[in-house]
């Protein structure tokens, strides 16, 4: 049985459409990340399923119950905010207790539950202070507190690192991870940060433009991605796109025709592309490596050159004045200006239709 | 929504507009609907229609007593504003000599009418006024502050002065510290002088809560009352009556409520209309995209 | 004052004048306190011997023992108190509606509200005289507690305040199961005790100083209220007890708002500055 369930979910402010027909199933205890620019109506998606929007049409299901008519109080659902919305003028145990006590638990129960989360969550020496008192990360465990003593049966995270600064944002990146160990609910992560969502999610949904772009494993989200928004979007930096043109000359796997008239042989099913002729040709920047000039399969000039101590990034344009992103070594003694042969790893690239349509090695997307 | 959704919010709002309406709008109506009969304080009505304008604009009292009204407003309002901004000016600092004097200064303006009344007829008046005595004590004769026609408004504006300091003092001090400190900073860096630095950065900075003073305290002085009332009783022979004086006689003392709320109005709308007017030449004025 | 704006020293003729300004703030405060310390009949004969001993606090034993002066005391404060009490709930209730309830004419009544702030006390009085009169309400507490609630700036007020709070933590109360009731009592009315406290005091200043509605609406001495207690004393000053005796009912009658003053100086001067600049 899945544990969150969303059936075609419209939703409108006005005459402006925020979602457009969203469906989703979720796993028991699964971790799923909302991935999508600011926007792009999954923060709207979190907040309906919070209770704190209302849906124009379609249903919300948690563990076989139909939620989407109740108050947000009796979802059986907790939200981490952005902002944290702890409540300044109480304590950070009488915080966690507000929710139990609204919900009847008996008192004896909940300094039990509290006592608990706090000694997992090591903020034990906390719970007498208030959230003024307390550092930006301290808070973001309160936050966390909070949501887990009441059990949800599902756990919403709205952009939980956004507001911690880098060396706070790892560690509490670790935590997170450790967070789904610790509760017994499915997790719901919202965030614009790709590698927020890649280190931590167990499948990704892809929202953009009021719908659902694509749902899958990170991995799948990255290798295959189902168009060319998604393809842009995750990863970083992002795949180059080259506009190609399918070689009529092509055996059953693609052969593409760069503008130039070099030529990139793939490995994807020539059937699965169909009649279209007029394609992109995305290339992650790690499948393209650099050369001396004239040995690789094209040649190029660097115009950027982004040092990140394990490999360099090399941003070459090509003679037709497309721009490409590719990897050096490391230790590269390459300068901008330099004359590069860039070398293109035809078997791990992707196609694009004109409709956005992705296209990938072996197996039809 | 739920019908409780969309209606609860009124069980938080009504308590206060159904208060609001009964005890504010209601009257408002009632007088401009009373203000067309001839009435008295007892209920008796008899509709004449503008009957009660049409009689002010005959009525020399009414002539007198705008006069008054004006010229306190002409005394008091500009020394305010000027004073206020001076004191600001010079209190504006960190240092705990500059809070006790900004405390003293506003400390006036907690005390009522009355008590402000009280103090100033025993300061102004000429058998045991403070000022009467020193005035002996340097042999002059005392000043019939409170006697004299062509002094009751002068002793009226000064004690009235004297009550109001705090407020636009207050608003000023707020002015000036909206003002960012860099602006000093690159005034300083550009060499420019003290008086420079004031007259191109703070007064022009002051402009706003200059205007906001000025409308507040127009609307206030022209509805002066207590004052007058409690220290010259608008005397000697109604040269210190001001118009909301005017009124309360009419009205408690002549029971013509027709009458006096007719007056209201007039003063009522004159009042809205020069607020109006300051605020329109104001932004006039203003240069655009401040 | 947060911000130490200014150069730090004061010159001289600036000083000079804040010092001149200074003194004839304190002078007149300071004869009238030095009256109130004099015997009548020492003053009747010049009233300049109140510059020099000796001094008795008589006049303020006669205040005390034989005058209806704690009566009218007891009046301002049972009126102001409930006046401010009925500010603060009507106009937090309602201030809490306007900011984060949505109902039909919400924005209308909003501005129906703001109205208010433009008809001055003298365009009503004449009017809600009569009303109260055809009520019976005259010369009673209720009766002079009740115009003060017609507050539409504290409503203003309060619902500013409460605009400011971030909705994130009304939010967070519904997902803890909070009744709207509840989010009101418990998160959203807590956190804006600062706004109470100034709104209080202002309210409490306001009506313990009016004048012109108790002195029409408050017709025996046992009804006065402090201010109208004190004018009817100044009115009646000459066949009276005396220039000392009611000096002192001038100095007693300050002290409780001057206490209320240094107190709250912080919420006075804040609510008076942030009424107006709004």
């Amino acid at each position: 049985m899945a544990s969150l369930s969303l059936i075609d979910v419209h939703k409108t402010y006005g005459s402006t459409a925020v979602l457009d027909g969203v469906s989703l199933e979720m796993e028991p205890k699964e971790f799923v990340a909302f991935l999508g620019p600011s926007g792009s109506g999954k923060s709207t998606l979190l907040r309906i399923i919070a209770g704190l929007e209302t849906a124009n049409s379609g249903e919300v299901w948690l563990d076989g119950t139909r939620i989407d008519q109740l108050a947000p109080g009796d979802r059986g659902v907790s939200l981490v905010f952005q902002q944290y919305a702890l409540y300044p003028h109480m304590t950070v145990r009488e915080n966690m207790a507000f929710g139990l006590r609204n919900a009847k638990v008996a008192e004896p129960e909940i300094s039990d539950r509290i006592e608990k989360v706090a000694s997992t969550l090591e903020i034990d020496q906390l719970l007498d202070r208030k959230p003024g008192q307390l550092s930006g990360g301290q808070r973001q465990r309160v936050a966390i507190g909070r949501a887990i003593v009441k059990v949800p049966k599902l756990f919403l995270l709205d952009e939980p690192l956004s507001n911690l600064d880098a060396a706070l944002r790892n560690r509490t990146r670790v935590e997170l991870a450790q967070l789904r160990q610790r509760v017994d609910a499915a997790v719901i992560m919202v965030t614009h940060d790709q590698a927020e969502a890649m280190t931590l999610a167990d499948r990704i949904v892809v929202i953009n433009d009021r719908r659902i772009q694509q749902v899958g494993s990170p991995m799948e989200i990255y290798d295959r991605p189902a168009n060319r928004f998604v393809a842009r979007f995750v990863g970083s930096p992002a795949m180059t796109m080259l506009p190609v043109t399918l070689d009529p000359g092509s055996g059953s796997n693609a052969t593409v025709q760069l503008a130039g008239g070099t030529k990139v042989a793939t490995q994807i099913i020539c059937a699965a592309i169909g009649k279209n002729e007029n394609l992109e040709l995305g290339l992650r920047p790690e499948c393209v490596t650099i050369t001396a000039e004239g040995s690789g399969t094209l040649d190029g000039e660097a115009t950027i050159v982004e040092r990140l101590g394990d490999r360099t990034l090399v941003y070459a344009r090509l003679s037709d004045g497309s721009e490409i992103t590719a990897v050096d070594r490391g230790d590269s003694r390459l300068k901008m200006g330099d004359r590069v042969g860039l070398l293109i790893e035809g078997r791990s690239a992707h196609l694009f239709a004109q409709d956005g349509t992705g296209y990938h090695s072996g197996l039809p997307a | 929504m739920t019908a409780r959704d969309r209606f609860g919010g009124y069980a938080f709002v009504l308590p206060f507009v159904s208060a609001y309406s009964f005890l504010l709008i209601l009257p408002f109506i009632m007088g401009v609907w009373i203000s067309f009969h001839k009435a008295d304080l007892f209920g008796a009505r008899e509709w004449i229609g503008p009957d009660n304008y049409v009689r002010l604009f005959d009525d020399p009292i009414f002539y007198q007593a705008m006069g008054t009204t004006f010229m306190l407003a002409l005394m008091i309002v500009p020394a305010l504003t000027i004073i206020t901004m001076l004191l600001a000016l010079a209190l504006n600092r960190a240092t705990r000599s500059a809070a006790i004097f900004r405390g003293l200064f506003f400390s006036s303006s907690v005390l009522s009418v009355t008590i402000v009344t009280l103090i100033w007829r025993f300061v102004l008046t000429p058998d045991a006024g403070l000022i009467a005595k020193v005035l002996a004590a340097v042999g002059l004769e005392p000043i019939p502050f409170l006697s004299h026609p062509d002094l009751t408004v002068p002793a009226i504006a000064i004690t009235t002065i004297w009550w109001g300091l705090g407020l636009p003092m207050m608003l000023f001090l707020a002015g000036l510290q909206q003002i960012p400190q860099d602006m000093y900073e690159a005034a300083a860096l550009d060499r420019a002088s003290r008086w420079t630095t004031f007259r191109h950065i703070t007064l022009p900075s002051l402009r706003r809560t200059t205007v906001v003073v000025v409308m507040l305290q127009t609307a206030a002085q022209l509805q002066i009352f207590g004052q007058a009332q409690l220290l010259t009783s608008g005397g000697p022979s109604g040269s210190s009556r001001p118009i909301v004086l005017y009124i309360y006689e009419i009205a408690f003392g002549r029971w013509e409520l027709g009458y006096a709320v007719a007056a209201a109005e007039v003063l009522f709308v004159l009042v809205l209309l020069l607020t109006l007017g300051q605020y329109w030449f104001a932004n006039r004025n203003e240069e655009p995209g401040r | 004052m947060t911000a130490a704006t200014g150069r730090n020293r004061l010159p001289w003729p600036a000083l000079v004048g804040v010092l001149i300004g200074a003194a004839i703030m304190v002078a007149p405060l300071l004869w009238t306190l030095l009256l109130s310390l004099k015997s009548n009949t020492e003053l009747m004969r010049d009233s300049a011997s109140a510059l020099s001993a000796p001094y008795t606090l008589d006049n303020y034993r006669d205040i005390v023992t034989g005058s209806d002066l704690p009566r009218w005391l007891l009046n301002s404060l049972i009126v102001s108190l409930g006046t401010t009490g009925g500010v603060l709930l009507l106009c937090s209730l309602a201030g809490y509606g306007f900011a984060r309830l949505e109902f039909p004419f919400r924005r209308t009544l909003f501005v129906f509200v703001l109205l208010g702030l433009a008809i001055p006390e003298q365009a009503v009085i004449l009017p809600r005289h009569q009303l109260f009169a055809m009520l019976g309400w005259h010369n009673s507490y209720p009766g002079l507690m009740l115009p003060g609630l017609a507050a539409p700036f504290g409503v203003f007020f309060m619902t500013q305040y409460f605009r400011a709070i971030p909705k994130d933590l009304d939010e967070a109360a519904m997902l803890d199961g909070a009744s709207r009731l509840s989010i009101f009592w418990k998160v959203l009315l807590p956190l804006s005790f600062p706004a109470q406290a100034t709104l209080g005091v202002f309210t409490f200043l306001g009506s313990w100083n009016d004048y012109w509605w108790p002195l029409i609406s408050a017709t025996t001495s046992d009804k006065y209220t402090l201010t109208v207690g004190l004018a009817s004393a100044q009115m009646n000053y000459a066949q009276t007890s005396g220039l000392g005796f009611l000096m002192a009912q001038a100095v007693f009658a300050s002290i409780p708002i001057l206490i209320v003053y240094i107190i709250f100086q912080k919420q006075i001067v804040g609510a008076m500055a942030g009424a107006a600049t709004r």
